[in-house]
This record gives C-alpha cells, sequence and structure tokens, in this order.
C-alpha cells in the first residue's frame, strides 16, 4: 500500500474489553485498497468483537477503527457509506418476504443494481417470495451475502459469512468474492474455514485470545514456517551438517528426511552437492499453520501454568 | 505494521480424540431438571406479582373499615351493587358494602385482569417462547419425551400459581377477611391464572409463534372479558355469568353450593384443556398450526426505507391496538345511561366521599366517560408504550438493528424515528378512543360535547407518552430491562394509584403515579400543566436515553 494512499481499513491501538474480559487487545491492522484479507482466529478469539468494534456497532475502549480514514465510532454514518456488511448469523424481520428485506437493505445502503441483485438471486438459488420466519439458516445468509453484493460498495466486510452455506453455495460464493477483487473491491472476512481463507485471501491475520498474534501474505506465513523436505540419493548421505534452517533430519535406506525453516536455497545447494535422485518438498497448508500455532501456544501455555 | 512473524512447526493437523463421557441419565432425573429449569425460568415475575397482589389485597382488607367510615358511605357503595355499568368494570359483586364484598369487588375488578395476563404470559414463556430461543431442543435431545417436557413445564406453573394462591388466602384471612372467604379468593385466583395458562398451554401447541400464541390467547381473555361486560349489561339471570371464568369469581362469597360449582368449573377447564394440549403436544419441533408456514407472498410491495420499514412494524401493532381500545370503548360508552341513573339522586354526602376518591360528576354522562377512559383506557393506552419500548429493544436484542446500523443508519436517527412513531401511535389511540366513544354515547342518546369526547381521548396521552420516554431512558442505559422495567413501571404505578388511597399510603408516595395527576376529563377540564410536566419529563427522558445509546455498546439478548 502506498505512503499516501489512504487504508481501505486501519485499526490503530485498538482494544475492546468486556469488564474484566479481553474482547481485543492493541490490534494494530491496515488493509489496502482491493486487498482480500481473512481474519483467522477459534471462537472467542476476538474476531467478531473486530468487526463489530470496526462498523462502530461497539466502542472501542482504547484506540481507534477508521473506514478510509474515517473514524468509524465517532462517524458511523459516513464510514458506512462505502462499505456493505455480511454477518456470521442473519436475524431477519419475520413478517418481510426475501424481496422486500433486500430491497429494504439496498436501499437503507444508498442504492443498489437491481439487474445484479437478479442474477445473484439466479446463482444463489434464492427464492425472494417466501416470508423471513420460513427461511432455512442457509437461506436467510443467502439473503445477507446477495444484499451486500448487490451494492457493489467498495469495501465489503463479513464475519464468518459462508456460515450455513451448503458446498455449492459456498464455492458460488468464493466465485463472487474473486469477482468483486477483479472489480477492485476490498474484501475483509472473518473465518474459521480456512479452505475458504486460503482459496481467496491475499494476506491472513490470526487473533488468539484477543491479540493478533501473526499476519502476513500466504507466501509469507508459509515462508517463515518449516517445510517438510524428503529425497532419496545414491552413495553417500548429503552432509548437511551447518546448514541454516536445517534440523530434525532423518537419514535411513538412501531416503533423507528433514524440516527446513525460512529460505530453502543453502539447503537446495547443499543437496546439489550429493547424487540426489529424487526431492519433494512440502509447504504447510494453512490448515496445519494453524494447527500448528495454536498447538505451539497452547502446549507453552500448559506449561506455563 | 506491527507483525510478528515467528517460524511454527507443522503438525498433522489431526486434533486430538476427545474423550466422549457418558453418563446414565433417567427419565425421572432428566424430567425433574427441567422441571426446576421452568420453575427457574418464572421465578422473578412469580415472587413480584405474589407479593404484589398478595400485599395490595391484603392492605385493602386492612384499610376497609377507613374506607367507608360512615352509613352513608356505606349505603352508597351498595347502591352500586347490580349496577351494569359497574359490573363492566368491577365484575359480578355483591354488597360491596362489607368487607368481603369490598375486597372482592378489587379481585374481580382489575386484580383478576392481571392474574389472567400472568397465567397468559408464562404458559406462552415456557411452552413457546423457550422453544424459540432454542432452549427446548437440547432438552428434547435428551432422555424427556416431549409430553414429559410440557408436563415439567405445566407442574412449574402450577406450583407457582399454587403459592400465589396460598399468599392471598393467608395474607388476607391474617388480615381480618373471613378466612372461608379468603383462602376460596386465593385458590380461586390461583384456579383463574391456571385456568389462563391452560388455554396459553394449549395454544401454544397450536401457534408457531410466542407472539402468534400470545395474541390468541389474548382474543379469548378480549372475549372472556366482553362476556363479562355482556352478563353486566344484560338483565338475563346469572347463567350469563357462567359463561366466563372473570365471571365465576363472583360467586366465591356466597353459599358454598356456588362455591363448589366455581371450584368445580375450574377444575373441569383446566384438565380438558391441559388433556386436549396434551393430545395436541406431540408434534414436530417449531411446528404448528396457525402462524407457521407463511404463504409465498411474489407480489409483495416494496417496504422501502427505514422510515417505510418502522411505518409497517408500528403501524401494524397500532392497528392491533386500536381496533381492541376502539371495540371496548363502544361497548363501555353504551353503557353511559345505565350508570348515570344510578348517582341521578345522590345525597351529598356520598358524592363527597366519591369525590375523594376521584370520581366526580357521577350523574353525568361526563362522569362516567372519565371514570371508564382513566379505570381501563389511561393504563391501555400506556401499555402500548411500553409494548412500543419493548419493541425497540427486540430489534437489538434480536440484533437485526446490525443490519441497518453497519449500513449509513446513525444511532440517533434510528431511535428518533422509532420514538416518534410509537409517539405518533399512542395520539391516534388516543383520538380513536375520544371519537368512539363520542360516536357510541351520541348513538346511545347521550349527550356528550365531541370537543370534551376529543379531549378525553387527549387526556390519555400525556401519561402514555410518559412511559415511552421513560422506556427510552431505560433502552439507553440498561437495555436489557427495557421490557421488564417499563411494563413494571406502568403496572407498579397503576395499581399504585388503584389500590393506594385505600391503603392510605402517603401522597408523597402516591404523587409517583402519574396516573394521579390526571385529570377526570372530561367532568373536568384538561390539567394542561401536569400535561405539559409529563410531556417534559418525557422528552428529556427520551433525549437522555437517546443519548445514552449513542454511546454504548449494543447488546444481545
Amino acid at each position: 500500500m502506498a505512503g499516501s494512499e489512504v487504508a481501505a481499513i486501519r485499526f490503530v491501538e485498538t482494544t475492546k474489553h468486556y469488564g474484566e474480559v479481553v474482547g481485543l487487545e492493541r490490534l494494530t491492522l491496515d488493509v489496502g485498497g482491493g486487498e482480500i484479507v481473512g481474519l483467522l482466529g477459534p471462537n472467542g478469539a476476538g474476531k467478531t468483537t473486530a468487526i463489530r468494534t470496526l462498523l462502530g456497532l461497539l466502542k472501542p475502549t482504547a484506540g481507534r477503527a477508521e473506514i478510509f480514514g474515517i473514524d468509524a465510532w465517532q462517524h458511523p454514518v459516513d464510514a458506512h457509506r462505502k462499505l456493505a456488511y455480511i454477518p456470521g448469523e442473519f436475524h431477519v424481520w419475520p413478517q418481510l418476504t426475501g424481496g422486500q428485506i433486500l430491497d429494504l437493505l439496498g436501499t437503507v445502503s444508498g442504492g443498489y443494481d437491481p439487474a445484479f441483485r437478479d442474477e445473484l438471486i439466479e446463482r444463489f438459488n434464492f427464492d425472494p417470495s417466501k416470508r423471513g420466519r420460513s427461511y432455512s439458516k442457509g437461506n436467510r445468509q443467502k439473503i445477507a451475502v446477495i444484499a451486500a453484493l448487490m451494492t457493489r460498495a467498495p469495501l465489503l466486510v463479513m464475519d464468518e459469512p459462508s456460515s450455513g452455506l451448503d458446498p455449492l453455495m459456498t464455492a458460488t460464493f468464493q466465485d463472487c468474492l474473486r469477482e468483486a477483487k477483479a472489480a477492485g473491491q476490498t474484501i475483509f472476512l472473518s473465518s474459521h474455514i480456512l479452505s475458504e481463507v486460503e482459496a481467496v485471501c491475499d494476506r491472513v491475520a490470526v487473533l488468539r485470545q484477543g491479540l493478533l498474534v501473526e499476519h502476513g501474505t500466504l507466501a509469507e506465513l508459509r515462508h517463515l514456517h518449516v517445510n517438510t523436505v524428503e529425497a532419496t540419493y545414491l552413495g553417500a548421505p548429503p552432509d548437511l551438517d551447518g546448514v541454516p534452517g536445517v534440523e530434525d533430519v532423518q537419514v535411513r535406506d538412501g531416503r533423507i528426511r528433514l524440516h527446513v525453516t525460512g529460505s530453502t536455497d543453502p539447503l537446495l545447494k547443499a543437496l546439489a552437492r550429493a547424487e540426489v535422485v529424487s526431492i519433494q518438498m512440502r509447504e504447510p497448508t494453512l490448515e496445519e499453520l494453524f494447527h500448528a500455532y495454536y498447538d505451539e501456544t497452547s502446549h507453552a501455555a500448559d506449561t506455563a501454568a | 505494521m506491527a507483525t510478528q512473524l515467528s517460524p511454527r512447526r507443522p503438525t498433522s493437523g489431526a486434533a486430538d480424540t476427545p474423550s466422549v463421557v457418558v453418563t446414565t441419565r433417567s427419565p425421572a432425573g432428566a424430567w425433574w431438571r427441567a422441571y426446576r429449569h421452568h420453575l427457574r425460568l418464572l421465578r422473578n415475575t412469580a415472587i413480584a406479582w405474589t407479593v404484589a397482589l398478595a400485599g395490595l389485597g391484603a392492605g385493602v382488607v386492612a384499610t376497609f373499615e377507613d374506607r367507608l367510615p360512615t352509613e352513608a358511605a356505606r349505603a352508597a357503595a351498595a347502591a352500586t351493587e347490580g349496577v351494569p355499568a359497574f359490573e363492566a368494570l368491577l365484575g359480578r359483586f355483591v354488597r360491596p358494602d362489607s368487607l368481603e364484598g369490598f375486597v372482592l369487588s378489587r379481585w374481580t375488578g382489575v386484580f383478576a385482569i392481571v392474574v389472567a395476563v400472568w397465567g397468559m404470559l408464562a404458559a406462552t414463556k415456557l411452552l413457546r417462547g423457550a422453544e424459540e430461543a432454542g432452549h427446548t431442543e437440547p432438552l428434547r435431545a435428551g432422555v424427556l419425551s416431549p409430553h414429559g417436557l410440557l408436563g415439567a413445564a405445566v407442574a412449574a406453573m402450577l406450583t407457582w400459581f399454587a403459592l400465589f394462591a396460598v399468599a392471598v388466602g393467608a395474607t388476607h384471612s391474617a388480615a381480618g377477611m373471613d378466612a372461608a372467604t379468603a383462602w376460596a379468593l386465593g385458590s380461586a385466583m390461583g384456579l383463574l391464572a391456571t385456568t389462563i395458562a391452560a388455554v396459553g398451554t394449549l395454544v401454544s401447541q397450536v401457534a408457531a409463534t410466542r407472539r402468534r400464541a400470545t395474541q390468541l390467547v389474548g382474543t379469548v381473555l378480549g372475549v372472556l372479558l366482553a362476556v363479562r361486560v355482556l352478563a353486566a349489561a344484560t338483565t338475563t339471570p346469572d347463567w350469563v355469568w357462567w359463561a366466563t371464568p372473570f365471571g365465576w369469581i363472583g360467586f366465591l362469597h356466597e353459599i358454598d353450593e356456588a362455591r363448589t360449582a366455581v371450584f368445580t368449573g375450574f377444575a373441569v377447564l383446566v384438565v380438558l384443556l391441559f388433556a386436549a394440549a396434551f393430545v395436541v403436544g406431540r408434534r414436530d419441533l417449531h411446528a404448528g398450526i396457525v402462524g407457521g408456514t407463511e404463504p409465498a407472498a411474489a407480489r409483495a410491495r416494496p417496504v422501502g426505507g427505514q422510515l417505510g420499514l418502522t411505518a409497517r412494524t408500528t403501524g401494524a401493532s397500532m392497528a392491533g391496538w386500536a381496533g381492541v381500545l376502539a371495540a371496548a370503548a363502544f361497548v363501555f360508552s353504551a353503557l353511559t345511561d345505565d350508570f348515570v341513573a344510578v348517582f341521578v339522586d345522590m345525597d351529598a354526602e356520598a358524592a363527597a366521599i366519591y369525590e375523594q376518591m376521584g370520581y366526580v360528576a357521577l350523574d353525568t354522562h361526563e362522569g362516567y366517560v372519565a371514570i371508564v377512559l382513566g379505570f381501563f383506557f389511561v393504563v391501555g393506552v400506556a401499555l402500548f408504550s411500553a409494548v412500543q419500548a419493548a419493541a425497540i429493544r427486540e430489534e437489538e436484542a434480536s440484533w437485526r438493528i446490525e443490519h441497518l446500523l453497519a449500513r449509513p443508519v446513525g444511532r440517533v436517527r434510528w431511535l428518533v424515528t422509532r420514538t416518534l412513531a410509537a409517539a405518533i401511535g399512542v395520539v391516534v389511540l388516543g383520538v380513536v378512543v375520544g371519537v368512539v366513544v363520542w360516536a357510541a354515547t351520541a348513538l346511545g342518546g347521550a349527550t356528550l360535547a365531541f370537543s370534551d369526547a376529543l379531549l378525553a381521548g387527549v387526556n390519555l396521552m400525556p401519561a402514555a407518552l410518559l412511559f415511552l420516554g421513560l422506556g427510552i431512558l431505560v433502552f439507553g442505559l440498561a437495555p436489557r430491562l427495557t421490557a421488564p422495567l417499563t411494563f413494571g413501571l406502568v403496572i407498579a404505578t397503576y395499581l399504585l394509584d388503584f389500590v393506594g388511597p385505600l391503603l392510605e399510603l402517603p401522597d408523597g408516595l402516591l404523587d409517583v403515579s402519574p396516573f394521579r395527576h390526571l385529570a377526570a376529563v372530561p367532568a373536568s377540564d384538561l390539567d394542561v400543566i401536569a400535561a405539559l410536566i409529563m410531556l417534559a419529563i418525557g422528552t428529556l427522558a427520551a433525549l437522555a436515553g437517546g443519548a445514552a445509546f449513542r454511546y454504548r455498546d449494543l447488546k444481545e439478548a
């Protein structure tokens, strides 16, 4: 993001406490225009608190959250003019039809594209003629998704947006996200569906107990995490002593297995000095990174206790 | 950006297999837990109403001698027996100049309605509200059968109603009422609550939502009260009174045979209703016959923006209230001549006693209209305000408000729109009541100026608007208390105004009730100063509530 460009989203030391309970602690994070950023974390990590604070629905205990440079708590109406929001659980007005709810939300958003709404209704296979109370959870979530996307807002904020959608609709939703990104829209979404984040996000931020513990691009996260390398060789085993980042080396019957952290270049050069027949390197999936992080921190917490 | 990146070791990603905890669960144990759970759900309201009603009733017993101190006063009270308009207001009562008759007339009047409403709310809360809130599903997923769960809820209600009956009987006999009559009164009131709760239990199996169930039971209550008015208005024998449980209570202080008939009637009705509820209670979760699946509404008109949404939601509620109040106003106004005829020849001493009680010009049409509106309608319109405040809170509690406030809709604008719509509703209800009173009295041949009738309607507004403002204040400061505190304020101050003078409570306490400051319009002039003060307090309260709402977190249920 260029220095002079106004961030679509900016958390500045944003803190939210519920009495003694920490909801969010000094979160500092920028989301640039056109980015898709995923907010990861287990239940209770502070994802929804972060999003509701961003939307001005919760008052920050300290710090601030900005949308296109506008303080979301002080000036929520102005901050929301370029924003559309998908909550994780959509509570409908029971007496209104799906179509009426879409029209209502489109109108209060400042307008929407009726043709695009109709297209989205078709793509999500949604029946807008039923009363709100008769929709299933998945169909209520479709209302939220369509209502947000049909506005073509520059910024889409989503709190576990595909919650309740079936796999087909989830795929359709992810297609819509990619189209929105291609159209230059910024997307900030929280999720604990890692495959979804992995499929669509440019950057990922990880929350734990209200704290931002990691963030960066997926490549950065993978780069700084441990890769698993397996190779077969003829003759003497490769000499990997002193190769930076290499550990857990296991050698047996012409096969070598190891973990490498950071750049793999020194390792590849060291392997090239031996008669290596084949080599396989596997990056961790986001799910593995996620589990690794939480397993490690949980273990650390247990040890400290 | 403050990035803290550190190497992490990959794992298989497989979580540890959770240990499976198997517990032995017996149906009896599950039933007992469900029963205690339902007891807890009703505990606060049950204790509040039991203490309030038993205490107020006992206070009426204790101060009876002071209320009717002279022969003339007792003669004036005795003259009201059998007067249709009085019976329409208070139900059937006999010998109101005696302690037992006087106390029973208070119970058959307002207290019985409060007890019935309590029964209705308790039943719809346990039998449909808990299901809507998702509390029933885990219980049904266990070893408890649908009928077992229904039985636990019914048993919890019966427990509280029985304790209420005991409290009424004990406090009234201790205060000096004939013990047999006191215990009969307590039992009958407990049974009345049980009967209406049984209606609520049955209806909750049929209606798909608590809202719809409450509407249906409310309609049943309205019909039962209308039958009471019909019984009061007709000169037919007593059997018409037996067509409604609200009429049965009027026979309590009579001969043993009548009491036996009352209790037999209650018992049979309760058993039949609960049996019917158990028969239809074997149904799908969240299912119902009424108000469940909705027909497609492909031609539904767009709602528009927030204003349209507010107009639609508030308008529907207002139309319902206007219909009920208009119907009631018509019925009561049609009895004007009967009422006035009783007081035409009233002596000065009796008139003075009634005036002391706040009833002026009883021998005029204006006096009767003032009593009727002050007795029922002013609290009715105030309750509409409480309903609106609760509806505003419900938008937040259900988190539907999030859809609007996450868009370019300001909190203050949203709240102002909702509050103004509710205030307009109050004004419309006042005007509707005034116009209907005028039309009904005119059709009945009585003379009541249109401007007087309209002013009587206007007189219903200040207290209601005050309660609306107070409701918004509670919403701003303590949103989760909006409904209980606003409804509690309306009912507590109404009871304070209604029973407080009988208990000879200090004026400083009685003055807390807004109802006390309303003039008996149209028998008296509109108290403009009091009305303006109430409006000012209500407005300030609403503004403070709005400011508090602007600067607080949204809070879920």
